[in-house]
């Protein structure tokens, strides 16, 4: 019996009042696959990346986790979660990284860590700072960990942000444009750290600019364009050689 | 003419005792008002219009009317009614002191519940996108963050309705309470000092206001220590 992949999205849709954003993306991740989502902007790589865990309500398509369906109704505009404990429970399990990281100012380092684990998950305090420790240090910021939000660069709050989705033990990772709102001195520590955790084996979908990174590191890519796809497949391929028109043009202006 | 200070000695007994029924009033109808306000301002948030409705209305009428008439609804008007005057209420209610909590809490409590509503809706949107993510419940999305994160925003604005909520406080002189404004009035239909006595209660209302500026910054500093400086806008009381 072979294993359901990770992640399947299906033909997602998404409408903004009479603005479709989305008209149809479906993809696969399995396992350890690190799939980055290229495309100018506007193009819908953010709205498709929130549809994913509800952030943003698709129209139409389908969602499924380990070969788990989410349970969706129709709401007023859009589908809606139908069975909200299953969505928690699932939202659990994939990690989130935001473009501006959203760390929560009132709380230190260590606490933003700690917060999920140990009040989401019901995990034992004890076991839950050791671990938050632990990712800290892997990230590279164990000796900030009673400082709040506000006292760190932009980069060290993205690497906190990271330590903090990791310690839920997320077995897939959506990243947002990480490095997007970071001076560019900054973005390395960031791909750093993201470079590390491709090489764990983690399963990633990342939306991003650094076009030299997705090419390292992806084992897919996916170029989107006014809501299609519109070039798909490895990172060779699509930086070699790709056979859309529009994706040599975006290549071209942004290599 | 001449003013004379003596009085103020010689009545300060008097004057303190109309403080603390002053404070008594703040402090409990604050803390009833502030219990009151944050369920109102929940469900003010909700999309719900049928949710959100009610509390519209509620906040709507006592913003939207004087005090004093709300103090006198209360006062005279519930023992208008038999079951009023018949039901288990009526000790409370036949109190003056009781009377004037009710109207001060309900009165607080809609400008408190404008106020949290104020500040939770003031949290940036992606901090509370950050507790959805990692499958948060509602519940737990406000008990863990957002109430204690807009416990920060709201204090200059609450301080603030406390303040008016102390200077709000001397209409209670108006249904007999001898709080400070009504012990003064007492005591100057017997002196014939008006001067000299509200000159005293003046200052012991700007002395109370003080120290609750005082506790508030103090707070403050220490709630938003790494935060900067953040405030919310609510309308004066009229
Ligand atoms: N909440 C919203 N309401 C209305 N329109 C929206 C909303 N969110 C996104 N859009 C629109 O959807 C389109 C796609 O937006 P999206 O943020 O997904 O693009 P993107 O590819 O992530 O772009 P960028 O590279 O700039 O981040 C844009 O035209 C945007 O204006
Ligand atoms: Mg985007």
């Amino acid at each position: 019996m072979s294993k359901d992949p990770a992640l399947v999205l299906k033909d997602i849709h998404k409408t903004f009042g009479d603005h479709e954003v989305l008209k149809g993306i479906s993809l696969e991740a399995h396992d350890g696959d690190v799939i980055s989502i290229l495309g100018s902007s506007g193009s819908g790589k953010s709205t498709f990346l929130r549809c994913i865990n509800l952030l943003e309500n698709p129209t139409k398509g389908e969602i499924q986790f380990n070969g788990e369906a989410l349970q969706l109704k129709q709401g007023e505009h859009d589908l809606i979660a139908a069975d909200m404990k299953q969505l928690t429970r699932l939202r659990q399990k994939i990690g989130f990284v935001f473009q501006n990281f959203n760390l929560w100012p009132h709380m230190t380092i260590l606490q933003n860590v700690m917060e999920g684990p140990l009040h989401v998950l019901n995990r034992p305090k004890k076991e839950v700072q050791e671990y938050a420790e632990y990712l800290l240090n892997k990230v590279g910021i164990a000796d900030k960990k009673h400082m709040y939000p506000n006292q760190l660069s932009g980069g060290q709050q993205q690497r906190v942000a990271i330590a903090r989705t990791l310690a839920m033990d997320p077995q897939i990772l959506l990243f947002d444009e990480p490095t997007s709102a970071l001076d560019p001195e900054l973005v390395g520590e960031v791909l750093g750290v993201m470079r590390g955790l491709a090489d764990e084996g983690r399963t990633m979908l990342i939306v991003t600019h650094e076009m030299s990174f997705a090419r390292e590191v992806s084992s897919e890519v996916v170029f989107l364009h006014q809501g299609l796809v519109e070039e798909q497949g490895t990172p060779e391929k699509v930086f070699g050689s790709p056979d859309s028109e529009r994706c040599k043009a975006f290549l071209s202006t942004v290599f | 003419m001449e003013l004379d200070f003596s009085v103020v000695i010689e009545y300060l007994p008097r004057l303190l005792s109309g403080t603390w029924m002053t404070i008594k009033l703040v402090l409990l109808s604050i803390v009833l008002g502030a219990i009151v306000a944050l369920p109102l301002a929940l469900a003010r948030i909700s999309k719900n219009p049928l949710i959100s409705g009610l509390p519209f209305a509620y906040i709507f009428f006592f913003r939207g009317t004087p005090l004093l008439v709300q103090i006198f609804l209360v006062y005279y008007g519930a023992s208008q009614f038999e079951v009023v005057r018949e039901s288990f209420m009526w000790p409370v209610l036949r109190e003056p002191f009781w009377c004037a909590i009710i109207a001060f809490t309900l009165n607080t409590s809609a400008y408190t519940a404008e106020i949290f509503r104020g500040a939770i809706q003031a949290i940036p949107e992606g901090e509370v996108e950050a507790c959805k993510v990692i499958g948060m419940t509602k519940t737990q999305m406000y008990r863990r963050i957002l109430l204690p994160r807009a416990f920060g925003i709201v204090l200059p604005a609450y301080g603030n309705e406390i303040i008016l909520m102390l200077k709000a406080s001397a209409l209670a002189s108006t249904i007999t309470l001898l709080d400070l404004t009504g012990m003064a009035r007492t005591i100057i239909a017997r002196t014939y000092t008006p001067i000299e006595i509200f000159l005293a209660a003046g200052a012991i209302y700007l002395l109370i206001s003080m120290v609750v500026i005082y506790i508030f910054r103090l707070v403050e500093k220490r709630q938003n220590r790494y935060l900067g400086t953040q405030s919310i806008k609510v309308p004066d009381k009229g």
